[in-house]
């Protein structure tokens, strides 16, 4: 073994989290003084940081004095289970009101592949949202990367699903449909928010981008449902669109949240 | 001197604290503030003082959101996640505070003196030289106690860029070692 194996070694040994380095490591430490110093200087001494102890007594106090018992915060399945629920709720209400022209005139290849894309973006989502809100979740894609890739390959997959054609009233269409749709991302919006109070919410600005695409994408699956026209531009500005204004409005909230200091209150009392 | 409680005990702590057990919160504050403490220290190079205030405010959050805490899960990467946090908040206010008061008290303080511990570098001092998001992964896998799955959650990140990050520091930390020893005469 030599000094590099002793460096692999030691993240292995972090790896595991077990309490004593492997006996081969402490053989090779006991002749290399390179080693020994390597590992001194890496076991700091905790106890020489303590607090003033009036500090942590003050903090005690702080802390029992009406110290109240509190519900643990719902399993993640749980949650998963109530943010799909209603954003399935929202968008079947949108079907209703609104109708299903738009998967009448899709191909069933366009339809399938839209209906997945947009199911497996807010479900990523959701997931992402979920863990945010218990701190030190586990995170299998980084929360702040995920909006941004969500809103990427949603833009890749509609301009290479549909065509670009010339539309004779672009603006008026695409007015009307988000006044069609756009009720909806507000409608999510309020649950979405109730249930994320529940949660920590360390970083607003994350969590606020990422419900707000949520939100946002509500309204982009009852548009893609009951919105007729076919032209990828109409499809990138008026679909997608909300979801990505549903994203920067978030952000912009979790930015006001933070400069103004406030957090996303639990709401357990 | 008491020796600091098991992983498991925390967790029976947390959950107790939970429950509103009055012993809880002096308990978990005696385990955790320690690292807690050197975890602020280590970043930003922050002044006692500073450190004891984010400490404190750590503390207050923890409090605040104790129901976000599920029982079972570890304890340590949901404390150092929230700890983290209340860093990157504090250091955000020192730097406006510094940026408005630079020409009064409130000069940047300077750098630790190089303190030395039997010729090996004080903690402090050694991490000082690693780029931030390094520093932050080995001061919680050394003073935290935390196992990279820990220091993953608590980051954000997966296990892999936790273990890159180590690893780049650890062989950094050897090298500036190897260099101190040479240069000493």
């Amino acid at each position: 073994m030599n000094c590099r194996d002793v460096e692999r070694s030691l993240i292995e040994h972090e790896k595991s989290g077990a309490a004593r380095l492997p006996a081969r490591v402490q053989k090779h430490m006991l002749t290399c003084d390179r080693c020994r110093e390597f590992m001194r200087a890496l076991n700091p001494s905790i106890m020489a940081d303590a607090s003033a102890p009036e500090i942590l007594r003050q903090l005690e106090d702080t802390l029992t004095a009406g110290l109240r018992p509190v519900r643990p915060l719902a399993p993640a399945r749980y949650l998963f289970a109530a943010f799909a629920v209603i954003f399935i709720l929202i968008v079947a209400a949108g079907v209703y009101r609104l109708g299903a022209a738009g998967i009448s005139v899709m191909s069933p290849g366009q339809s399938i592949a839209m209906l997945c894309a947009l199911s497996a973006s807010a479900g990523l989502l959701v997931y992402s949202l979920v863990h945010q809100m218990a701190p030190g979740s586990q995170h299998r894609i980084s929360p702040a990367r995920l909006p941004v890739a969500v809103i990427a390959l949603l833009a890749l997959l509609m301009t290479g699903l549909f065509q670009f054609q010339p539309e004779r009233n672009f603006w008026g269409t695409g007015l009307a449909c988000l006044r069609a749709g756009g009720p909806f991302a507000l409608l999510a919006a309020v649950p979405f928010w109730l249930l994320l109070r529940r949660g920590a919410g360390l970083s607003p600005r994350v969590t606020g981008a990422a419900a707000g695409l949520l939100a946002g994408l509500v309204t982009t699956s009852a548009q893609e449902i009951y919105c007729p026209i076919l032209d990828a531009s109409h499809i990138l500005t008026w679909h997608l669109g909300v979801a990505l204004l549903g994203a920067s409005i978030g952000l912009a909230a979790g930015f006001a949240a933070e400069a103004a200091g406030k957090r996303l209150r639990p709401a357990h009392r | 001197m008491a020796p600091p409680p098991s992983i498991a005990s925390l967790d029976c702590l947390m959950a107790c604290y939970q429950q509103a057990d009055p012993e809880a919160p002096a308990a978990l504050i005696g385990a955790l503030s320690p690292a807690l403490l050197r975890f602020f220290r280590t970043q930003d190079l922050m002044s006692r003082e500073q450190a004891d205030d984010l400490l404190q405010e750590t503390w207050l959050r923890i409090h605040r959101v104790r129901h976000t805490y599920r029982p079972g899960q570890p304890v340590l990467p949901w404390v150092y996640a929230i700890a983290r946090r209340v860093r990157v908040d504090g250091y955000r206010r020192i730097r406006r505070i510094r940026a408005h008061e630079i020409a009064t008290e409130m000069l940047p303080e300077s750098r630790p003196r190089f303190e030395t511990r039997n010729s090996v570098p004080a903690f402090e001092t050694l991490v000082a030289v690693l780029p931030e998001a390094q520093r932050e992964v080995v001061t919680m896998l050394k003073a935290g106690g935390l196992s990279l799955e820990e220091v993953a959650r608590a980051t954000s990140c997966t296990v892999g860029a936790v273990k890159q990050k180590a690893s780049r520091a650890y062989e950094r930390l050897r090298r500036l070692l190897q260099e101190e020893k040479n240069e000493l005469p």
